[in-house]
């Protein structure tokens, strides 16, 4: 059986005045029935790769195959078993209601208007949008209408679904209900495969079943969020609590991995990746020579978010 | 303070409208864009005449009366126009009415600030289309003989009072949804009809005639056909006659006035409806 | 069968939509009668025969289908990108055609309504006496009008997919100017037998100029006989019908390459 996602070399670049290189040479297998995460800040290339995965792009080189299909040549076949939904997107007909607007996209896949209603009915129930689906989308909230981006995502039954950014900007009662669903709908069949973009560590961490870390287009690293954290090995993570002081001084301290600070009500959250324990008694220096004052100071289990500090040498949000 | 906040924020609507309406193309592009239109609606009732009466000099008084209400009507069109797509654009396409809604300045100037490129382009067809009428039409026109300064005072009270009415019509497209006709060719076409535009108000039924009596565009347009054919006969056949110049002149200004009062009243009650219902940011396309 | 669910399935919110919002009547049929009305008061205040009331009742009805040519079907696609549509759209596995020929089948539904209402209000209002001289030829030349001027549509609709405002703005072009060089309320004729050959090339000036003369007869002036000019509007359909194809392949193809079928705010 073919990876359900097959990317060999595969780089985009958008031409224009000052040239885009979006993805770079990347290559990336995805196994059907897995559930995969591309983890990334802005503009590291996700939406890119997930435009080209579900044929609305092409690559500018290298090869990329969906469902053994090649995305560049045979498209007709790949868009039977796909589908995609994008975070924050504004889908289909404001005149229409919830219902109406799921019914048109299943008539777009070909399914039967019997099928299409009863799938269409028991999604509305699991994403509790039953009594919202008779209601006009326009009048419907931000979070009701991703809700129902999701539905739409789901109602065709794809093999293989693109969700890029499904939570961004949602309220935490609705991200857990869309990822427990996506949990359940990729376990309740053989053979679904989901491949999801989020810049959200804990959605990565908590849903995959294998990462990839990318950055300026560039694929860092690739493996479950446990081999991921197992990459650390030889390297420390502590978080540093600090007053408020110029902490860009940090990452130039020799054994310095990775520096990514959040500015609290108090000062400075600071989280380090050191290779050697031993940077720390520099850093603690270095904070008070720039006039910053120790707070507190804990060694902690490794995050994916470390390991994203650690390889990209910054934090993600 | 005030008068430079409105100022500031005319200058600033003005400058966004020209950017939005021209930075699709090169200028040259743009300028022939904006003027083919409101040529080719004025052409459409040159062929409507020559079809009937084989030729200009057959009814020159009646050709002379249509084509200057078909070209200064372009301005009441392409204002209003401007008008309502000021809050349809905003809104639909580029989703940014929520934001000018909200921001502290007057959304009447904003909308003005926004129409005014309109006029300006107007202006350019307008003197188009003048210049084809007089050169290859032959317009009987003497541009030594019209009388300027009525022309002016004339044009600068009608210009104001569509403006006042393009804001009631934004307004009332806060409340309205995206359709193929909006607004402003609905009640463009009213002034069409009933304003003596095309033909002499004589022509329409005595009710037509009353509704025609009490809007403003009425006696604009009879101004500006005055002011450019003084003497001409043009007052003859327009219906209005009985009335002296000055008395139009009057009879303008205080209608205009009277709109404006009530565009004002529209556009503040409509603004309140659109807030009730959740308009004032709402999507309608299908 | 995909693709005739497809094509009802965006058929739908153009049919239901148009009605659903009931402010259309107003704006749709009642507002336009006011320009068809400003119109035949100048023909009459012209001296022009009665018949030529006629041919503003029938152009201005014909407005109905021409707008919706140029804003429901040209401009479209570009405002389904514009509104995140279009991406979803093409994701799918329809034919793309059969997306087109739903928005035209919805699109002619709503503008048949419009146009209707303002032929029959027109003719009420205005005592317009048309007589059918051959209802078989006037049904073919209509049908084959609207699948003519919708096929364009289409191929308009592909070729602006990936512009920018150009694509509204160019519709906005072809209203009045298409007016005039149409017919749409005069015999075309009129134009000189140059200038009505060329704009001929838009099916609506011919199936309007059948029209005309199958519904008044000799004083509607044609410009060649009806017969000719429903052949000649075949061909133009089944020409506008295989360009939409190709133009749709091609710049659906030229957007992937260049990234810009999900490209905003141009």
């Amino acid at each position: 059986m073919p990876p359900a996602v097959e990317v060999t070399a595969l780089s985009r670049v958008f031409v224009g005045k000052s040239p885009v290189v979006a993805l770079d040479n990347v290559d990336l297998d995805v196994e059907e029935g897995e559930l995969f995460g591309l983890l990334g800040p802005n503009g590291a290339g996700k939406t890119t790769l997930i435009k080209i995965l579900s044929t609305l792009l092409l690559p500018s080189k290298g090869s990329a195959k969906v469902l053994g299909y090649d995305v560049a040549k045979e498209t007709s076949k790949i868009r039977p078993l796909i589908n995609m939904v994008s975070g924050g997107e504004i889908s289909g007909y404001g005149l229409l209601t919830v219902r109406e607007n799921l019914w048109m996209f299943s008539q777009f896949y070909g399914i039967p208007g019997k099928v299409a209603n009863e799938r269409i009915d028991a999604l509305l129930h699991a994403f509790g949008l039953e009594d919202k689906a008779d209601v006009k989308v326009r009048t419907i909230s931000t979070g009701q209408r991703q809700r129902m981006n999701i539905i739409r995502g789901f109602v065709t039954d794809p093999r293989l679904i693109f969700l890029d950014e499904p939570t961004l900007g949602l309220d935490v009662q609705t991200s857990r209900a869309i990822r427990d669903y996506i949990r359940t709908w990729v376990r309740s069949q053989e053979g679904r495969t989901l491949l999801l973009t989020t810049h959200y560590m804990r959605e990565a961490e908590e849903l995959c079943d294998r990462v990839a870390i990318i950055d300026r287009g560039t694929i860092l690293a690739c493996d479950s969020p446990e081999g991921l954290k197992r990459r650390m090995n030889r390297a420390s993570t502590f978080v540093l609590d600090t007053t408020h002081f110029d902490s860009s001084v940090i990452s130039n301290i020799a054994g310095v991995k990775g520096v990514s600070a959040e500015a609290m009500k108090e000062g400075l959250r600071i989280k380090l990746v050191v290779e050697d324990e031993s940077a720390i008694s520099d850093i603690i220096s270095s904070v008070g020579a720039s006039g910053g004052k120790v707070l507190g100071l804990n060694k902690s289990e490794p995050t994916l978010e470390d390991v994203f500090i650690k390889l990209v040498g910054r934090g993600l949000e | 303070m005030a008068v430079t906040s409105h100022l500031r924020t005319l200058r600033q609507a003005a400058w966004l409208g020209w950017q939005m309406e021209s930075n699709w193309t090169r200028p040259w592009l743009f300028i022939i864009y904006s003027i083919v239109r409101p040529i080719a609606a004025t052409l459409i009732l040159v062929v409507m005449f020559l079809v009937v009466k084989q030729g200009v000099a057959n009814d020159p008084l009646m050709f002379t009366y249509t084509y200057l209400g078909a070209v200064f009507f372009m301005f009441v069109a392409q204002v209003l126009l401007g008008a309502t797509y000021v809050i349809m654009e905003d809104r639909e396409h580029y989703q940014t009415l929520r934001q000018i809604y909200i921001a502290p300045i007057s959304l009447h100037v904003y909308i003005i600030g926004r129409s005014l490129s309109k006029v300006l382009l107007t202006s350019l067809s307008a003197i188009i289309s003048m210049a084809f009428g007089l050169l290859v039409l032959r317009l009987p026109i003497d541009l030594l003989r019209v009388d300027w300064p009525l022309f002016a005072l004339s044009m600068l009270i009608g210009l104001g009072c569509i403006l006042s009415i393009g804001i009631a019509l934004a307004g009332i497209t806060f409340l309205t949804a995206k359709h193929s006709t909006g607004i402003n060719e609905g009640i463009g076409g009213v002034f069409y009809l009933f304003c003596g535009t095309l033909f002499p108000l004589t022509v329409l039924p005595p009710w037509g005639q009353s509704i025609g009596m009490a809007i403003p565009i009425t006696y604009w347009l009879e101004l500006m056909r005055r002011s450019l054919y003084p003497a001409g006969g043009i007052e003859t056949i327009s219906g209005l006659g009985e009335f002296s110049n000055p008395a139009i002149l009057l009879l303008l200004a205080a209608s205009a006035l009277v709109f404006l009062g009530l565009s004002l009243l529209i556009f503040w009650f409509a603004d309140r409806m659109a807030r009730k219902a959740g308009k004032v940011d709402m999507t309608t396309t299908y | 069968m995909l693709n005739v669910r497809a094509a009802f399935g965006r058929a739908y919110p153009r049919a239901i939509g148009a009605i659903r919002e009931p402010s259309w009547t107003f704006f749709d049929v009642l507002l336009p009668l006011l320009g068809i009305a400003a119109y035949i008061y100048y023909y009459r205040a012209l001296g022009a025969d009665p018949a030529f009331e006629g041919f503003v009742v029938l152009g201005g009805a014909m407005t109905a289908f021409w707008l919706n040519v140029l804003w429901g079907m040209a401009a479209q696609l570009y405002w389904e990108k514009e509104t995140g549509n279009l991406q979803l759209f093409l994701v799918t596995p329809m034919s793309r055609m059969a997306l087109l020929a739903g928005m035209a089948l919805g699109g002619m539904f709503a503008a048949g309504i419009r146009a209707l209402s303002t032929l029959l209000l027109g003719i009420l209002l205005f005592n317009v006496n048309m007589v059918v001289v051959d209802p078989l030829l006037l049904v073919a030349v209509f049908m084959v009008t609207l699948i003519a001027i919708y096929g364009m549509g289409m191929m308009f609709a592909s070729l602006f997919m990936l512009y920018g405002r150009d694509a509204w703005n160019i519709s906005n072009l072809l209203q009045e100017p298409i007016y005039l060089v149409s017919g749409f309320y005069f015999p075309v004729k009129a134009l000189g037998p140059w200038v009505s050959l060329i704009a001929a090339v838009i099916p609506i000036t011919l199936g309007l100029d059948a029209m005309r003369q199958e519904l008044f007869g000799p004083v509607a002036n044609g410009l060649m006989p009806v017969v000719w000019e429903l052949t000649i509007l075949v061909v133009l359909a089944v020409a506008f019908l295989v360009m939409a194809r190709w133009s749709l392949e091609y710049m659906e193809g030229l957007g992937r390459k260049e990234g810009r079928l999900t490209l905003r705010w141009q």
